[in-house]
């Protein structure tokens, strides 16, 4: 039995190293972050063959170049959401937990190994998608370069924001424990609760919903401001207020309910 | 040393765990028993600081689990519910637990030796047995060298082997020096590996004792009588609380009362007696005595009788 001064303790770089390890050593993490970038390149590059020019007109070229994003959305929520609701299904959260009683670091290790992989991976794959579809729009209306104004920014506000889906995802997540349910409670508030809301005959829910976390994600995508739609600006500060008061809203939860 | 102090659980209106306090201390392996639903589990769950008690409080190594610097290196836990994840394999999933502690990838490497899982380290979990899982949940306990073991039924699953390894185990880390708490609902496995007991039922503490004087106090040895004269005999013993068997005829087991009281009887009526062999109770035996008014769900042969 060894005792005295073992240099062994849990601190905040060592916890984020082993949620670092452990992203890496699931396969369905490459696998998903693989089908992610394939799916927006090749749905990027697809819709750009397929442009005939003729369409209704009005379409921005970064939102244009990058609609395989609905697919992003879902796979990086579904990765975040794996990796807490995830540890709840299969009881790895016991072992985690026991490692680390004060628990709080797990979740702040954990999206921040989702940020530094989610962020770099989609802006890569935006930068390599614009330019590919690009090489079939030449001469349409939706012809563009990366140095034209606002490209740069939507592209990189669409890394962005997806980037922050991501981790909206994983403290929904964290808050659930289950992940269809988890899964269903992403969709349904990104892609159905503002549809539905945007029937209600009012004004001031119109406005709402455009700082909804899905709209503002489309907001942050354009190049050209679409009317109807927040500010860049505004699109990513309402995006981070939503993921920051999820995640703030898990930490509690993780705190106080029983494992 | 563990110590739990009143500790009392409820879910809604449920209470599971009522006012618990015991002590386990180092050198020794201590046995925590208690029926099917006893409320075993929860214990230990409270002591790793999992679940929160609703009154009362437990240490480890006189302070909150959740409050040492490096978890790992004071207690070591098996719970009873597989805790990994099916699609990693052996060695990483000790390599990401060894990482919050800073433990180097030697000590992975040790704990998968000493739990004989060296040659299927690199294969997923997901494809483990029982007993390879419990061997991994074993290793992971090992993991940071810990002065205390809580291990919740570690030989569910494992074949004739692998129990007596973990017998083996248990006894030498309690030799160390160590803690060594661990539950089951099998007595019989306590009696060849714990030196203490904790028992429980329904939640509150029934026996904090040896395993020897847990024997010799327990009333609930069985006599028996050999007699000519047996239903004279059972006809004058009846009683409330004495319960009478026999398989062959003129042999009676005879329990709740002792060889003296028998013999008197016998005596004063002039029943001849061929044998009266006052036995030493069962460890399984005491522990059903002692636990059968706390079983979760009896099973009532009367009903399906009547």
């Amino acid at each position: 039995m060894t005792t005295a001064t073992l240099p062994y303790r849990v601190t905040p770089t060592r916890v984020l190293r082993s949620e670092w390890h452990k992203f890496w050593t699931l396969r369905s993490t490459w696998i998903t972050l693989a089908v992610t970038s394939l799916l927006t390149a090749a749905m990027g590059a697809g819709l750009g063959a397929a442009y005939d020019g003729s369409g209704e007109g009005g379409m921005d070229t970064v939102m244009f170049v990058l609609l395989g994003t609905q697919f992003a959305t879902i796979n990086l929520g579904v990765l975040g959401i794996l990796a807490t609701a995830g540890e709840y299904s299969t009881g790895q959260i016991r072992a985690t937990m026991t490692a680390v009683p004060r628990r709080l670091p797990v979740l702040w290790s954990k999206a921040a190994v989702l940020t530094a992989t989610a962020l770099p991976l989609t802006l890569a794959t935006n930068l390599l998608t614009f330019p590919l579809a690009q090489s079939f729009l030449t001469g349409t209306d939706l012809s563009a370069s990366l140095g034209d104004p606002g490209v740069l920014r939507a592209l990189a506000g669409n890394a962005v924001g997806l980037t922050l889906l991501a981790v909206l995802a994983l403290a929904i997540g964290a808050l659930l424990r289950s992940v269809p349910t988890a899964i269903g409670a992403f969709i349904g508030l990104i892609m159905i609760l503002p549809e539905v809301l945007a029937m209600l005959p009012y004004d001031t829910v119109d406005t709402a919903v455009r700082y909804f976390p899905g709209k503002a994600l489309e907001a942050l995508t354009t190049a050209q401001p679409m009317p109807g739609t927040a500010s860049p600006g505004a699109a990513l500060l309402a995006m981070l207020l939503w993921t920051a008061a999820t995640l703030a809203l898990a930490a509690w939860v993780l705190r106080r309910r029983d494992v | 040393m563990l110590t739990a102090h009143e500790l009392t659980k409820r879910y809604g209106d449920r209470t599971v765990v009522t006012d618990l306090s015991f002590t386990v201390r180092p050198g020794t392996v201590t046995g925590f028993l208690g029926p099917n639903g006893a409320g075993k589990s929860t214990t230990m769950r409270m002591l790793l600081g999992l679940d929160a008690p609703t009154r009362g409080h437990a240490t480890v190594g006189g302070r909150s689990y959740a409050t040492h610097p490096a978890p790992l290196t004071e207690v070591g836990a098996l719970l009873e519910a597989r805790s990994v994840h099916p699609g990693r394999t052996a060695y990483h999933h000790l390599r990401a637990l060894a990482h919050t502690h800073g433990i180097p990838g030697s000590r992975v490497e040790q704990v998968l030796g000493l739990t004989g899982l060296t040659d299927v380290a690199h294969r997923r979990v997901k494809g483990f047995s029982l007993g390879m899982g419990q061997r991994l949940g074993i290793a992971a306990a090992l993991l940071g060298d810990p002065a205390v073991l809580i291990l919740d039924e570690p030989v569910n699953g494992l074949d004739p082997e692998g129990v007596l390894w973990i017998r083996n185990l248990l006894k030498s880390l309690a030799a160390e020096g160590r803690t060594v708490f661990v539950s089951s609902h099998l007595m019989s496995e306590m009696a060849l590996t714990a030196e203490h007991l904790v028992i429980i039922g329904r939640g509150r503490l029934l026996a904090d004792t040896t395993v020897t004087d847990f024997v010799r106090d327990s009333g609930a040895g069985t006599t028996k009588v050999v007699t000519p004269q047996a239903s004279d005999l059972v006809r004058l013993l009846t009683a409330p609380g004495v319960d009478i068997t026999t398989d062959t005829p003129g042999t009676l087991q005879i329990r709740g009362t002792d060889a003296q009281h028998i013999g008197r009887t016998a005596a004063a009526h002039g029943i001849p007696l061929y044998e009266l062999t006052p036995g030493t109770a069962s460890l399984e035996e005491a522990f059903m005595d002692l636990t059968s008014d706390a079983v979760e769900y009896p099973a009532t042969l009367e009903g399906a009788a009547a």
